[in-house]
């Protein structure tokens, strides 16, 4: 079924369930999905307050802090924020030993492991969708070469991988990174989109398509690929959530983000002395990692069982 | 089989040879080998470029640098880091702790991954399912370095200062109990009476359990005892025939209890040969108790010898767990008087220049190993606990299952043969390839740990652009891969006639 | 709703030149198996699926019962019920007894002994019902092996001289072989051999040859009559496809949006029906005395099970609805002829035509 081809109510499974267009099921399931719900909103609030607090580029921010002013430590740095009374105080997150708001630190963090896992996600979607594609409509010799190097890419550990090019292009920015990262983090995805693409290859539409004479580029973007819509936007979101992860912890070793940028995982990794004195210097960090990587997590699996309803679920 | 196997593995053989193409050009591509040099002042410094150059053969082309380093590695030669030092040497060092950590991970991380992941499939929509789906997504999102980090402020040193007075804070014992409680509750099927009797009489029995620890002192010297070995090998009989046989049928329960009573009136019996063992010893005494439980099985198994047979030896395994484990904890006191009652360990592999008999050499590495690898088990854990979720909730929708049902078979051999069989064939698929991340894994947590390790191996040839040592620990960790893979496939044929058979 | 069109109609009645019910024993007067007003429900997520609305019916030793409708009508439901094979969420509600006993009424334990044992069913996909990792013979002597205690080797025999019966050949090697070793024909064979192996009193083929090549479904069917001959049994069989129906069932149940529309002797269903969709089914099925009449399936799809439309659920694909049967549902109620019983209002006008399939043709092909 296309994205916008009615549901009909023929089968007998479909025969329960009033019609209603592909899409706007997705849709219905994605929004009526409780975790995927909340984890949008936690996202939304944390891009929200990482990128207005501190500002981004030429918009100035509206949090008293810069993230490289150093000043007084006032109480040894320790956090001023609490929750009960609610109150933030001058340094919500503390300060490091330089005297450094650590809520700008943090927030600037944010922003940039946010931003690599976006850029991180969307090159490995379109490397990794581009591959599966053409390996799973193709077949033969550009099968083999295409499913070849992606069996080699996925031999060597994520992590490995992603510290060595993180060790080449680390220093060069965390645009330069992102790409970097996002141009080893594919082969999972082209298996996916392959095998997908290798069920779909044989169904009745697609083989029309071919038998009427259509050209391969147009069958694979008109017919295959908006059919592996789903597939692709849940792993896309899946691999932004494992990316920051990633980042983090190649960021921790050393080969990822470098100064002066700032990410959270690096954050963590250059106050890792400070955790007996001053351990909210680690909290923070690492809390925003799971609270991103959590929410994207969450999202993906809305989107899962919104694209891929396995079964009418019955609760009783 | 044997075809499809050979197949695969040189497969897998090629692709990691390939691999490491890939791997030493990133690796020499990855920075300046002499940027450490260039920053120097010193007088010496072209003359220590030019050693350097030369050692590392700077002014060939990589690809002819690769070459070597590939006809090196054929006749078993790792070549030298920058500094001159035998790889081979290092990684031999390293080789051991790294390749014990990942492999306990993993086997940990799948034995009770899939377990929870079929509890949780069994359960689905239940508040077991729930939690475990939550846990598990948390997992997922924890990043490794950070846990690692936790574990050893917070566990480790909590721990360790807690051991000096370990007595169990009533509050703890409350929600312990209570945890426990809710834990059985969600996992008892039926009505909500059937629920809050199973929630109360876990919590009760946990309570119990912690305080009687608790006003024992039993964590300052634990161990198990005759009587407590005994308890747990026939509970354990009786749940093993619960799940594979049936408790209607006497034969396979009265093998599993002999297995079990056999194994307790043995530790009483075998004190002296377990108190300083050697692993071959020990390997030896298993074989000797699978021996004997399948004389057991064969023997009281009547008409259900099969059956039999695979409940004695599984108790028999578990009494010689329980056996081996109560030695273990035996040392434990005079081991954690030795480390100045700090017995769980934050640094390291293992204690530098220890010495002392089996069990004191074995519960040292145990206590090192035991936070890097419960930081590293947690991602595979649940990993495998939603794979083997889905894929059971799959097979269980099956036809088969169906017929396996409509045949009057109890639900009991339906999970336990039919279902669980089928819902392990893509776990194998993914044994391999989790291998990997753990590997990944192991490399950060060691870092966390201070091991000196193959990751560290990893970590210091890539900051020094160096791929000898980067090289190694992938030739090792690619082989090890390999040999998962390897293994994964014959479980795969093993389980799936459709591959033994082709 | 193409369910219809793609069963492959060619000489379906041709088939039946074979084994028919006329060459085995007759049915005898002991109640073996007696379903009264069995109701399932299905909560789901978009709202409760009313499967099964109150289906009654009596089957005797050796008796075959066919029960037919569309896909979706409710068929498999109802016998998964008796069964005791429904998801756990389903809510059943009626009586089912097992020669006289009211089997939802018994505890887990005594339901799973009559399964397999006393009531077998026989699925529709064999591609999929055999366990693939498991050889023929171990999945059946494990059904012997699941209800009595014996050797194994005693349960292998069994399964040998069943693999014998159903027509297998070199039913000792096939017992080694695993399910992907056979065609679906064989496979369905080791189906009915798995269904027969216990003596059961009842059998339940849930739509047994719809699955099959043309070639075999015959032979199977076939087969099925004659197992149960060897041992005895009372058969329902399923099919959404009266044309399997015809000499080789007692009596038949028309289902309808998990209704019993219709139930009479075969000759009744087939000669006088007397609910519009039973004359629909008839008329869309291919036979010999229509040939040069092409399939004229039912317009429109039978309603949606979590929505029902008021008044008759047929009506808005009927061509004789009219005010009151979209404002009243009719009964189950008996008809012109003893034991024939049609829920329609207007069963008379069944009985003033010759041909009641005559409301279901095209205008033209009326004309024509
Ligand atoms: N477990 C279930 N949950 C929800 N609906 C179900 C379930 N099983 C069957 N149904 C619904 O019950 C109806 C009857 O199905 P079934 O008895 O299989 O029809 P058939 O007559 O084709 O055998 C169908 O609409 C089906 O979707
Ligand atoms: S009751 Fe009315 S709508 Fe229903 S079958 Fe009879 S004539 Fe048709
Ligand atoms: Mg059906």
């Amino acid at each position: 079924m296309t994205l916008s081809a009615p549901v009909t109510s023929g089968d007998a499974q479909g025969m329960t369930i009033v019609a209603r267009t592909q899409g706007q099921l997705v849709r219905r399931r994605f929004f009526q999905h409780k975790a995927a719900m909340t984890g949008l909103v936690v996202l939304l609030a944390v891009v929200v307050l990482a990128f207005t607090s501190v500002g981004f580029g030429p918009f100035g921010g509206w949090w008293k802090h810069g993230w490289t002013t150093t000043g007084r430590v006032i109480d040894g740095g320790a956090p001023t924020l609490t929750l009960w009374p609610f109150s933030i105080g001058e340094h919500p997150f503390g300060q490091d030993n330089v005297g450094k708001d650590y809520f700008a630190l943090v927030m600037r963090g944010t922003q940039q492991s946010l931003l690599v896992a976006l850029l991180v996600g969307l090159v490995a979607t379109s490397v990794g969708t581009f591959v599966g594609a053409a390996a799973g409509y193709f077949r033969r010799r550009t099968e083999t070469a295409l499913m070849r190097l992606t069996d080699v890419m996925i031999t060597i550990p994520v992590l490995l991988i992603a510290a060595i090019v993180g060790r080449m292009a680390g220093g060069s920015g965390i645009l330069v990174l992102g790409l970097a990262l996002g141009l080893v983090i594919w082969p999972q995805l082209a298996r996916l989109v392959r095998g997908e693409v290798l069920s779909l290859r044989e169904r009745e539409f697609i083989e029309a398509a071919r038998a009427i004479g259509t050209r391969p580029r147009r069958i694979i973007f008109k017919h295959i690929l908006p059919n592996t819509l789903g597939i692709i936007i849940v792993s896309t979101t899946l691999t932004i959530a494992s990316a920051i992860l990633v980042e983090s912890a190649i960021s921790f070793l050393g080969f990822g983000v470098q100064p002066p940028d700032i990410s959270l995982g690096q954050l963590i990794s250059f106050y890792q002395g400070a955790m007996l004195t001053r351990p909210w210097l680690f909290w923070w960090p690492g809390i925003l990692i799971i609270t991103v990587a959590l929410s994207i997590n969450f999202i993906g699996d809305g989107l899962r069982d919104a694209f891929d309803p396995r079964q009418n679920r019955v609760r009783a | 089989m044997i075809a499809f196997i050979t197949r695969r593995l040189m497969i897998s053989v090629f692709v990691l040879l390939a691999a490491t193409i890939i791997m030493y050009v990133m690796t020499a591509l990855s920075g300046d080998p002499l940027a450490d040099l260039r920053q120097q002042t010193g007088p010496n410094r072209e003359d220590q470029m030019r050693v350097r150059s030369e050692r590392m053969n700077l002014d060939v082309p990589i690809p002819i640098r690769y070459l070597q380093w590939l006809g090196a590695l054929i006749t078993g030669d790792l070549g030298v880091n920058r500094d001159g030092q035998d790889v081979g040497v290092i990684l031999g060092n390293a080789l051991a702790a790294t390749l014990q950590l990942v492999v306990a991970a993993t086997v940990l991380a799948m034995l009770i991954g899939i377990t929870v992941g079929i509890l949780s499939a069994l359960r689905q929509y239940s508040g077991f399912d729930y939690s475990v789906t939550f846990a598990a997504f948390v997992a997922f999102s924890l990043p490794l370095f950070w846990l690692a980090v936790m574990l050893k402020q917070y566990v480790a040193i909590g721990f360790n200062t807690w051991l000096r007075d370990p007595v169990i804070d009533t509050t703890v014992i409350v929600v312990v109990a209570i945890a426990a409680g809710l834990l059985w509750g969600a996992l008892t099927a039926g009505s909500t009476q059937a629920r809050l009797i199973s929630f109360t009489l876990g919590a009760l029995v946990t309570a119990t359990f912690l305080s009687f620890l608790s006003s024992t002192r039993w964590f300052a010297d634990p161990g198990l005892g005759t009587v407590v070995i005994g308890l747990i090998a026939v509970a354990s009989a009786v749940g093993i025939c619960a799940l594979f046989a049936g408790l209607q049928y006497r034969g396979p329960l009265y093998a599993a209890l002999a297995a079990a009573g056999l194994g307790t009136a043995l530790h009483t019996v075998l004190g002296g040969v377990l108190t300083d063992p050697t692993w071959p010893q020990l390997l030896g005494l298993l074989v000797l108790t699978v021996g004997v439980c399948v004389a057991l099985g064969y023997g009281l198994g009547g008409l259900l010898r099969r059956q039999a047979i695979t409940t004695a030896i599984l108790t028999g395994l578990v009494t010689a767990g329980l056996i081996f484990l109560d030695a273990l904890l035996s040392a434990f006191q005079a081991y954690s008087q030795r480390m100045r009652g700090r017995p769980i360990a934050t640094i390291g592999s293992n204690t530098p220049n220890f010495r002392g008999d089996f069990w004191q050499l074995t519960l040292d590495s145990a206590t090192h190993i035991m936070l890097p690898t419960m930081a590293l088990i947690l991602i595979s854990m649940a990993t495998y606990s939603r794979y083997s979720r889905a894929s059971m909730l799959e097979v269980m929708n099956q036809d088969y299952v169906r017929t396996a049902r409509a045949k009057g078979l109890p639900e009991r051999t339906v999970i336990v043969k039919h279902a669980f069989r089928n819902g392990m064939i893509p776990i194998t698929t993914l044994m391999a390839f989790d291998f990997a991340g753990v590997i990944g894994g192991a490399v950060v947590t060691e870092s966390v740990f201070g091991w000196k390790g193959m990751g560290q191996m990893f970590r210091d040839g890539l900051e020094m652009v160096d791929p000898a040592p980067v090289m190694a620990f992938f030739v090792v960790t690619g082989g090890a891969i390999v040999v998962f893979n390897m293994i994964a496939d014959i479980i795969y044929a093993y389980l799936d006639p459709r591959i033994r058979l082709s | 709703m193409g369910e219809i069109l793609d069963s492959h109609g060619d000489n379906r009645l041709d088939v039946h030149v074979g084994l028919t019910l006329d060459d085995v024993r007759p049915p005898s007067d002991e109640e073996i198996l007696r379903v009264e007003d069995l109701t399932v429900e299905f909560p789901t997520d978009d709202g409760v699926v009313h499967a099964v609305r109150g289906v009654s019916y009596v089957l005797h030793q050796r008796e075959v019962l066919g029960i037919v409708g569309e896909s979706g009508s409710g068929k498999s439901v109802s016998s998964m019920a008796v069964m005791g094979l429904l998801p756990r969420t389903a809510r059943i509600s009626g009586r089912i007894f097992f020669r006289g006993e009211d089997v939802l009424a018994l505890p887990q334990r005594r339901r799973r002994d009559l399964r397999g044992k006393k009531i077998a069913m026989v699925f529709q996909d064999p591609m999929t019902a055999l366990n693939p990792v498991f050889t023929i013979g171990d999945q059946l002597a494990e059904a012997v092996l699941a209800h009595e205690l014996m050797p194994r080797k005693q349960a292998l025999g069994r399964a040998r001289e069943m693999l014998d019966l159903v027509g297998i050949p070199q039913a000792e090697a096939r017992l080694r072989a695993y399910p992907h070793e056979f065609s679906g024909g064989m496979r369905q064979r080791a189906m009915i051999a798995m269904a027969v192996i216990n003596n059961p009193d009842v059998i339940i083929a849930d739509e047994p040859t719809t699955a099959l090549d043309v070639t075999v479904q015959a032979q199977i069917l076939e087969k099925l009559i004659e197992v149960k001959d060897a041992v005895n049994a009372a058969i329902v069989l399923i099919t959404h496809d009266l044309g399997v129906i015809a000499g080789m069932a007692h009596k038949v149940l028309v289902m309808y949006a998990g209704k019993p529309v219709e139930v009479a002797d075969t000759d009744a269903i087939f000669y006088s029906p007397r609910m519009p969709y039973t004359a629909g089914l008839l008329g869309s099925m291919p036979s010999t005395d229509t040939t040069g009449h092409r399939l004229r399936p039912i317009k429109g799809a039978p309603p949606s099970l979590i929505n029902l439309p008021s008044g008759c659920p047929f009506s808005p694909r009927c061509p004789l609805a009219d005010e009151e049967c979209v404002t009243r549902e009719p009964d189950l109620a008996l008809t012109d002829a003893l034991d024939h019983r049609a829920a329609c209002h207007h069963w008379p006008k069944m009985k003033a035509v010759e041909d009641p399939t005559v409301f279901f043709r095209a205008e033209s092909e009326i004309q024509g």
